[in-house]
Parts: structure tokens; C-alpha cells; sequence
């Protein structure tokens, strides 16, 4: 116990400034995700909300960037499922074999799976690094990078020695 | 990376919607009220079982209010916590306390019962909805691992918000957190000497629809910002046009009559459960 509370004190500062600082670039996020205005505010929403909450699992400030997308990237796949429950996805089953590639690249980014989809949004929309990326999605690194790869492929994208 | 400089140039066009920053902060608010929870959630169940009791004095200062209340009453009724736990099964947080009304009227009676099928119906339904979830999570390719330690909170809780003799106001709130939230709340104000359920009509006089809907619009138009933004619905979207019998309120211990409505139902789900104090 002890000399905790001051530090959560001033964790929830960087929690709350950064949260409010960056508020356009989660936004942009989740309506990536999910396409839709109001589910998108919803999600920043909850995932600021549950990032208050879970304040106290926050260990290193500095990490508060990758600590958050994690929080955010779970609360955009959990919509999608429920969403999933109701309205199925017509064409997920061929989009793993073959996203379509027509209309640009943004478009495209849209069609790949959500696991690899965020793969390709964190790393070049929101340019985190692959070990970022591994701590945002729980997995581990080696399979951050074969997501990266079949996203990659799957976009017709060629890669000039981008990943180390 | 060339390739995608337009279309990172596309992703960050994306509109920001003007209400995104009121939504952060009330997420933040929001966020930081029921940590607050759970820090008393946590402390009390490694408390021994009077700290129950203390807990819920903690939690509201109403209740803490009333409970003093109580040696002195010599009226004809208290509110007490019939049922109080706080466990974890399968999942679920179950954080629940029940009032129970003591009195010898026969209204007590109808309300306890009352108030007891309604949770236990929450309760269930909250089981249900978890097993779907659950279930849904896995059909459609969640893992183990990505399930991970998801948690759904069931919450059931009340609070006295005025007491005289014979009368008293009290709110029953269920509440399903897990995605997506949902609460439901549930109004109580009664007189026990007359034995009977009091109504807008009786504590407002027979004026009382008129009394309401001009306060409210009053407030409501009072809440539009200089940019004319306003968490309300206008009337033709489905926001207020009236009260009416079922329209739910409570009374504050000054006297005060406060109306409140459902969240969703008249205003955007940000602005929480709308409540207007009347006169």
C-alpha cells in the first residue's frame, strides 16, 4: 500500500490530457472500424471510460499510448461481434481469400479481416511499431508480422525493406 | 510508405463529429465514477459483513442520511437493506443490495414484492445475455485468449432520496455493464399513512402536466449551447413532448419534485439520465 496515491493522482492527469489530446485520432480509429458515426462515438466513449477505470493497471506512463489503443482496439472488436450476432457479414468468408482489389487502397484497407485490418491501421495510419502493435493486440510478434504480410498481400502492396 | 499516403490521407479527412469531445469527457466521468465503485467494491469484500452497512453509508450520503434517521423514527415505517452481496460467478460481478420496505401497511408488502421480481428478472436476463455473448464471442471465431479476462458487472442498488413520517421517495437502479450498458430505473414515492402510491397529480396539484412541460422545455432550451448544440432530441426526433402518468420522479429532502427519464429516451445517450427539478 503506502505511497500509491499520489501517484494514481497524477496518472489519471496523463490519462485524462492524453486522452483529450488525441480524442480526433481514436475517433478516427474506431469509425475506421466500424463505419458507422454514432457506434464509433459510442466506442471512444467506452474505451475512455474503461481506461478510467482501469487506471491502476497502468504501470509505465509513458506506455499510456499503446495501454489506450489496446483498450480501444478490444472495445472496436467487441462491437463488431455483437454487431455480428445481428447483421452478418455477407462476404467475410471470401474476403479472406481475396479482398476484391478494386477501388483504392483506403477502400481495400476497409475489406481485410478486422485481425489484419488493425494490423495495417496501427502500423501505417497510426504508425505505431510492431511491438506496439504486439502489445496492443495481445499477440505476439511473430504473428503481428505474418498479419502484416497477408494484409499486405492481400492489398497488392509491395513493401521496400519497411519492417526492420 | 508511398502506397498509403492517400489513403492515410483519406483516414485522417475522416469528419470528427462536434459532440466527440463532450463524449470523451463524460466517458472520463464516467470512467472515474465507477472506479470510485470499485475501489469500495473491492474494499468491501475483504471487510467482514457489518462493513455492508458502512460501505452503503460511504456510498450515499441520502442513505447515510436516512440511516440516522432510523433510532429517532418513531414513524411508521424505514427502509432497510433486505439483500446485500457482492460475489463473482462464471464472469459476472454481481454487485447487488436490495431494499425492503418495514411497515405494517399492506403497500409495503406489494412494493417489496415487487421490487423482488424485478431484480430477480434483471439478474436472469443479465445471465442470459452474458451466455449469448459468450456463446456468440466463440461462434464467430474468438479465441481463449482474446476472450481473455472479459467481466460483465450486474449491478442492483437504491437510494433514498427523501423521507418524512409517513412518506418517503427511494430509486431502484438495475444495471447490465459489459459492451454496451443498460440501466433501468425505477421510482418508488409513497405515502404510508394513506397507504397509497403518490402521483405527479398529488404532489403537484391538478395543473401538473402544464406545471412539468413548461419547466422542462424551459430547461431544455436553456441547455442548447452558443453553438446550438443540445444533448436533446428535438420533439419531431423523437425527444420530449409530454409527461404523463408513467413518467418517473423522485422527491429531494427539501421538497423539491424532480422528474427524470430513461437514458435514450429524450436526450443522446451522453447526457445520462435527464432529470429536472420542477418550480
Amino acid at each position: 500500500m503506502g505511497c500509491g496515491k499520489e501517484e494514481i493522482v497524477s496518472h489519471t492527469q496523463t490519462i485524462t490530457d492524453y486522452l483529450i489530446e488525441n480524442q480526433n485520432q481514436f475517433y478516427r480509429y474506431a469509425f475506421s472500424c466500424l463505419h458507422n458515426r454514432e457506434e464509433a462515438l459510442d466506442a471512444v466513449q467506452t474505451a475512455v471510460c474503461r481506461a478510467l477505470e482501469r487506471e491502476g493497471t497502468l504501470r509505465n506512463p509513458d506506455a499510456v499510448r499503446t495501454w489506450f489503443y489496446r483498450i480501444l482496439v478490444n472495445v472496436c472488436t467487441d462491437a463488431l461481434r455483437v454487431r455480428s450476432r445481428t447483421v452478418p457479414f455477407p462476404d467475410a468468408e471470401v474476403s479472406y481469400e481475396d479482398p476484391a482489389p478494386e477501388g483504392d487502397l483506403a477502400r481495400r484497407v476497409d475489406g481485410l479481416t478486422p485481425e489484419i485490418g488493425t494490423v495495417i491501421k496501427l502500423r501505417f495510419y497510426e504508425e505505431l511499431s510492431l511491438k506496439e502493435i504486439a502489445a496492443v493486440t495481445g499477440c505476439n510478434i511473430n504473428t503481428v508480422k505474418t498479419r502484416l504480410y497477408t494484409g499486405l498481400r492481400q492489398l497488392r502492396v509491395t513493401l521496400e525493406g519497411e519492417l526492420e | 510508405m508511398k502506397n498509403f499516403d492517400r489513403a492515410r490521407e483519406a483516414y485522417e479527412n475522416t469528419p470528427i463529429p462536434q459532440e466527440l469531445d463532450q463524449r470523451v469527457r463524460a466517458g472520463i466521468q464516467q470512467g472515474r465514477k465507477n472506479r470510485r465503485q470499485r475501489t469500495v467494491r473491492r474494499w468491501l469484500s475483504a471487510a467482514a459483513c457489518f462493513a455492508v452497512l458502512v460501505a452503503a453509508l460511504n456510498v450515499s450520503p441520502t442513505i447515510a442520511k436516512a440511516a440516522a434517521e432510523v433510532p429517532v423514527l418513531g414513524g411508521l415505517f424505514r427502509v432497510m437493506t433486505f439483500i446485500s452481496y457482492d460475489a463473482s460467478d462464471g464472469g459476472i460481478n454481481y454487485v447487488v443490495s436490495v431494499p425492503r420496505l418495514e411497515s405494517d401497511a399492506d403497500l409495503a408488502g406489494q412494493v417489496n414484492a415487487a421490487i423482488r421480481q424485478r431484480v430477480d428478472a434483471h439478474t436472469a436476463r443479465a445471465r442470459q445475455d452474458w451466455a449469448d455473448y459468450k456463446e456468440a464471442f466463440f461462434a464467430t471465431g474468438g479465441t481463449e485468449e482474446e476472450w481473455g479476462d472479459r467481466e460483465m458487472d450486474v449491478f442492483v442498488g437504491y437510494e433514498v432520496m427523501s423521507q418524512t413520517d409517513t412518506q418517503v421517495s427511494f430509486v431502484v437502479t438495475l444495471a447490465e455493464g459489459w459492451v454496451s450498458s443498460m440501466e433501468e430505473r425505477y421510482y418508488y414515492n409513497l405515502d404510508l399513512a394513506e397507504d397509497r402510491v403518490l402521483t405527479l397529480q398529488d404532489v403537484l396539484g391538478k395543473d401538473w402536466v402544464e406545471i412539468c412541460n413548461a419547466s422542462i422545455q424551459e430547461q431544455i432550451a436553456a441547455s442548447v449551447d452558443e453553438e446550438g448544440f443540445s444533448y436533446f432530441f428535438a420533439p419531431e426526433d423523437g425527444g420530449f413532448t409530454t409527461v404523463d402518468g408513467d413518467t418517473g420522479f423522485y422527491i429531494r429532502e427539501d421538497g423539491t419534485v424532480v422528474v427524470a427519464f430513461p437514458r435514450y429516451s429524450i436526450a443522446a445517450g451522453a447526457a445520462g439520465t435527464p432529470e429536472f427539478p420542477i418550480g
